[in-house]
């Protein structure tokens, strides 16, 4: 593992690590709070515990890369750029929603800033990141696809076609496994052949395991970094297994009692957040840059969190628009 | 049992089958004609072997089969059928409504004797040809109606009387086909001369007045065949030349079939001319157009024998009639204005008056 | 005007429109160097080259996953699922995402993209190559689905089909693939849901869909030779967008409406058909509408047995006659 504190990463940007960190922190524990409302409807898988993955990448992207997330996806779309009014509000079912209420906490998408969608069957993501990144070196742009999923898709079919096509094309693609250690709410390493789901499956690809703490901004940055640089200068694909843990459940409804007692605790006090923040105050950010920071992210959670809130619900029309290009639904004349 | 490729002649091995007679599901007796058949040598009609129902064809019109190969079935008569499908189907339903028309009088030939759609809609063609043609009912057009209304008011409120003079129109003849004219202008120009002497036929009944009009817009009127009649107005026609005159009625009549009249064109006629001369008619009683209080009507010209002095002679011959207004005045006048008007007609220098700017 | 079989009109719409617009690309497996399994897509990478024509994996998701990241991102795919019946091991990426993304983004994500497929028996390749399939397709809002029956069809669709901003389902009958037919010089581009009227009658109407269109006409034929009866023919072309109103306009001509369908009997598409004339054209059905498909069963493989299966021409008459009365 590299160093924890090195000078390869400069102040700005640790301090966007940190910012976007928190920001996905807050939202998330606001969401919750809506859902407890009612406010919040259906299901939200919550990213809590695992922002530094979203974190890391995101800052290490360029804006017109395209990232692929999953169901778990609010962190990853809002490390993107995207508006926290529009990521509640589509939570909320409002107009003012990314997606107006059509797609739901699970299909976050914003193409605006390079959000190509949260794909909420395991695996679909892959081979449609793999497309992106295909799309990209044919029109010679640089731009690369970064794809994120959890470890249960290792076990799909679509994750082994997607790894194969984009290694024997050499697309640049970064496949992302944010191993939280559980599969839904069966732990991974007792349906999966391998002990390390993703990097143990690198070399079946020609690749080179990958595995970083996932926990640490800093590490997942360096990683992102070097990995995107890679295959924006032709170099291919990457796997990369980031270790994490989420604090929640697997979703809304699982308050995660498969969990053996005590581990949790051991992972909370590894809490990406707590960690970072502690870093940067051993580096001599001091406490006003970070409390700063720390102001504007809740007040900013807080207004998009009044303003989604005061937007109406999607209006009925919208049931029937946007299937075609056209904007509408009709399949006959 | 099986119908099959009968052998036609000695040498000959294979037929085509041209044409079928019957059709599937259709009763047969023994030697009706059931297919045509071709071979090299012949052709010819082959009838059924057997009464029944042709259960099936197996071989389509146009194929060619060995001798002996099997064509069609013929099976036992079909049951006799269950009581007849007295059932309507939706678009039967709504033809018998929308025809007033109710499921008995209409024979069924669908299946089990239903009542198809086309039973219907034959049954309705039948029934329109055999019924006797209806009056046609056709609504009056704008100019037909309007005509309408003012011939009725001027024939309701008007006193008209009818008076005539025959015209001798050989002074006219040779500058008249000289230029190609009408007889029309020559009257045109006849009348608002005789008007000069008998003023009161270029007038309006108003009230218990009668208003003199001192200038003569002579109004033309015009065939415009299945739309109606028409009537443009020459304005100031007695200030004009005769060649002028021409013109302008030319123009105007022009304007009129082209149906390109502006109001202006037919208002504030105060005498009128109505020519029915190509329609061949010896003598009209025309109706005067309110508010004026005459019209004229001029028929036919043809050749006649007329008496000049003591011999014959041979002249193109027309009758000027004349419906006035008996409210203005009286026959008198009436008969001395036309008296003036034949004597113009016919004495008049017309050659001098086409090529002088004020004839 | 010039002969072509369906499978070269099949390559030379791939070939008009990768001509016209550089961000077409093609994409499936042996399609490239051996020219595609049907021989259909023959000459295509020689002439575009292999950075726009790609052979692939088989990998059937990653295919057509392929397919719909390049479609978001500014390219115009077409992909290439070799048989129909291969749906099933890519459905989740054609039902649940292409034919959703749009709608779940509120019109944020674009796809035009073309699937290409060969659909239909008559091979004897047996009951998972031989498939019509068109009918899952049409079950899934998002999709378009067309299925042409002649050369000229097949270019001119095509060429539509990629030039529609929509994912469309191209459904190839793989027993015409060496059917000849006219085909029109110069550009060709068809319109998306138009349905054809290929014959005019007065008593029946009857219509069909890729193989089965032939076939009609055939049976049209032998109807009104041997029996008198006058058929309309239809080819529906498209079943999304479905040309409602040729439907309804030529089910009121002769107020009888038969469906020729190849796939299996319950929920094909001619059961929606029959279900639209039955709503809004019940009053001019003169007789119940009657639908002419394969047996609710899979395909046998057996010459004899695939052949009797699909509806042929003597059991589309048969039926016609049985119950035009």
């Amino acid at each position: 593992m590299p160093t924890e504190t090195g000078n390869d990463i400069d102040r700005s940007t640790r301090l966007a690590l940190y910012r976007s960190q928190l920001e996905i922190r807050l939202l998330e524990k606001r969401a919750y709070d809506l859902f407890l409302q009612n406010l919040v409807k259906g299901t939200s898988h919550l990213s809590l515990g695992q922002e530094a993955v979203a974190a890391g990448f995101a800052v290490a992207m360029r804006k017109d890369d395209y990232t692929y997330c999953t169901y778990r996806g609010h962190a990853h779309t809002l490390a993107r750029g995207a508006p926290m009014v529009g990521v509640l509000g589509e939570l909320m079912g409002r107009s003012i929603g990314l997606m107006r209420g059509k797609g739901g906490s699970m299909h976050l998408t914003s193409v605006e800033h390079g959000a190509m969608g949260s794909y909420a069957i395991v695996g679909a993501n892959l081979p449609v990141a793999a497309g992106a990144a295909w799309s990209a070196q044919l029109r010679g742009t640089g731009q690369v696809a970064v794809c994120f999923f959890g470890d249960g898709a290792t076990n799909i079919g679509a994750f082994h076609e997607a790894l194969n096509l984009a290694a024997v094309w050499k697309l640049p693609a970064i496949f992302v496994c944010e191993n939280n250690l559980y599969m839904e709410y069966t732990p991974i390493r007792s349906v999966t052949a391998v002990e390390h789901p993703a990097a143990d499956r690198a070399r079946a690809y020609g690749l080179d395991p990958v595995i970083v703490d996932g926990n640490d901004a800093d590490a997942v940055y360096r990683v992102a970094r070097a990995s995107i640089a890679r295959a924006r200068q032709g170099g291919g694909p990457s796997l990369i297994e980031a270790k994490t843990y989420r604090h929640s459940g697997h979703s809304r409804a699982d308050p995660g009692k498969y969990r053996p007692a005590g581990e949790l605790e051991e992972w909370m006090k590894r809490d990406p957040l707590a960690l970072y923040r502690k870093r940067l105050l051993d580096l001599d950010f001091g406490e006003a840059p970070l409390k700063d920071i720390e102001k504007a992210a809740q007040h900013a959670v807080d207004e998009a969190t009044e303003a989604a809130k005061a937007s109406p619900p999607a209006p009925l029309e919208e049931i029937e628009r946007d299937v075609w290009d056209d904007g509408g639904s009709s399949w006959r004349n | 049992m099986q119908v099959v490729m009968p052998q036609l002649g000695e040498t000959v091995a294979e037929g085509t089958v041209t044409a079928w007679r019957k059709q599937v599901g259709e009763r047969v007796e023994a030697g009706e004609a059931l297919f045509d058949v071709s071979t090299d040598k012949v052709e010819t009609e082959v009838p059924a072997p057997a009464s029944g129902v042709l259960t099936a064809i197996l071989v389509s019109a146009g194929t060619t089969v060995k001798v002996g190969a099997a064509l069609a079935t013929i099976g036992e008569a079909a049951e006799a059928r269950a009581a007849p499908d007295e059932r309507l189907s939706p678009v039967v339903r709504k033809l018998l409504a929308e025809h007033g028309l109710q499921a008995s009088e209409i024979k069924g030939t669908g299946a089990d004797g239903r009542i198809t759609r086309r039973d219907v809609l034959d049954h309705v063609e039948r029934h329109k040809s055999a019924a006797p043609a209806a009056d046609e009912r056709r609504p009056l057009g704008p100019i037909r109606k309007r005509t309408a209304e003012q011939m009725a008011l001027s024939w309701r409120t008007i006193p008209h009387v009818l008076q005539a003079v025959e015209v001798d129109f050989y002074a006219v003849e040779s500058a008249r086909t000289a230029h190609g004219l009408t007889y029309l202008p020559f009257v045109a120009r006849a009348v608002c001369e005789a008007i000069a002497s008998f003023p009161l036929v270029n007038a309006s009944l108003d009230g218990d007045a009668l208003v003199v009009h001192r200038r003569v817009h002579l109004g033309i009127a015009v065939d415009l065949g299945a739309d109606g009649l028409i009537v443009p107005v020459v304005k100031d026609a007695a200030a004009r030349s005769l060649p002028d005159l021409a013109h302008a009625i030319e123009e105007l009549a022009g304007k009129a079939r082209a149906r390109k009249l502006r109001p202006d064109d037919v208002s504030e006629g105060t005498y009128t001319i109505s020519n029915s001369g190509r329609f061949g008619t010896l003598l009209t009683a025309p109706i005067i157009l309110p508010p004026q209080v005459a019209i004229l009507s001029l028929d036919s010209v043809t050749k006649k024998p007329v008496v000049e002095g003591e011999s014959m002679a041979v002249r193109p011959v027309g009758i000027l009639a004349q419906s006035f207004d008996h409210r203005a005045f009286d026959g008198a006048y009436s008969a001395a204005f036309l008296r003036r008007l034949k004597e113009i007609i016919e004495g008049k220098d017309w050659s001098a008056a086409l090529t002088t700017a004020s004839g | 005007m010039a002969e072509l079989t369906y499978r070269e009109a099949v390559a030379a719409g791939i070939a008009q429109e990768m001509e016209r617009d550089e961000r077409v690309v093609f994409l499936g497996e042996d399609v490239g160097a051996a020219g595609g399994v049907f021989k259909s897509t023959v000459g295509l990478l020689e002439r575009f080259g292999p950075v726009r024509v790609r052979d692939t994996p088989i990998s059937e998701q990653a295919i057509i996953g392929a397919a719909m990241g390049a479609a978001m991102t500014g390219l115009r795919p077409i992909a290439e699922i070799m048989f129909s019946d291969f749906f099933a091991v890519c459905w989740d990426m054609i039902a649940n995402e292409i034919a959703k993304a749009r709608y779940m983004s509120a019109g944020q994500m674009s796809l035009p993209l073309v699937i290409r497929t060969a659909n239909g028996a008559g091979s004897r390749f047996g009951a998972q190559h031989s498939q019509s399939v068109e009918n899952w397709a049409m079950a899934v809002p998002g999709l378009k689905v067309v299925a042409p029956s002649t050369p000229a069809d097949v270019k001119g669709l095509l060429a539509a089909a990629v030039r529609d901003p929509d994912p469309v389902i191209f459904f190839e009958h793989k027993g015409l693939y060496a059917t000849k037919g006219e085909v029109p010089d110069g550009e060709l581009v068809d319109c998306l849901g138009t349905a054809k009227v290929l014959r005019q009658g007065s008593d029946v109407t009857l219509v069909a869909l890729a193989a089965m269109v032939p076939r009609a006409l055939q049976a049209a034929s032998r109807l009104q030779n041997e029996h008198g009866i006058s058929a309309t023919v239809v080819d529906l072309r498209s079943l999304v967008p479905l040309d409602t109103r040729t439907l309804l306009a030529e089910t009121g001509k002769t107020g009888r409406l038969y469906t020729v369908e190849e796939n299996p009997r319950l929920c094909g598409w001619g059961a929606e058909i029959a279900s639209i004339v039955a709503e809004e054209g019940f009053y001019d059905l003169d007789g119940p509408v009657v639908r002419i498909t394969t047996p609710h069963v899979p395909l046998p493989a057996a010459d004899a047995l695939e052949d009797n299966a699909v509806p042929t021409v003597e059991r589309i008459v048969r039926t016609v006659v049985r119950t035009a009365g």
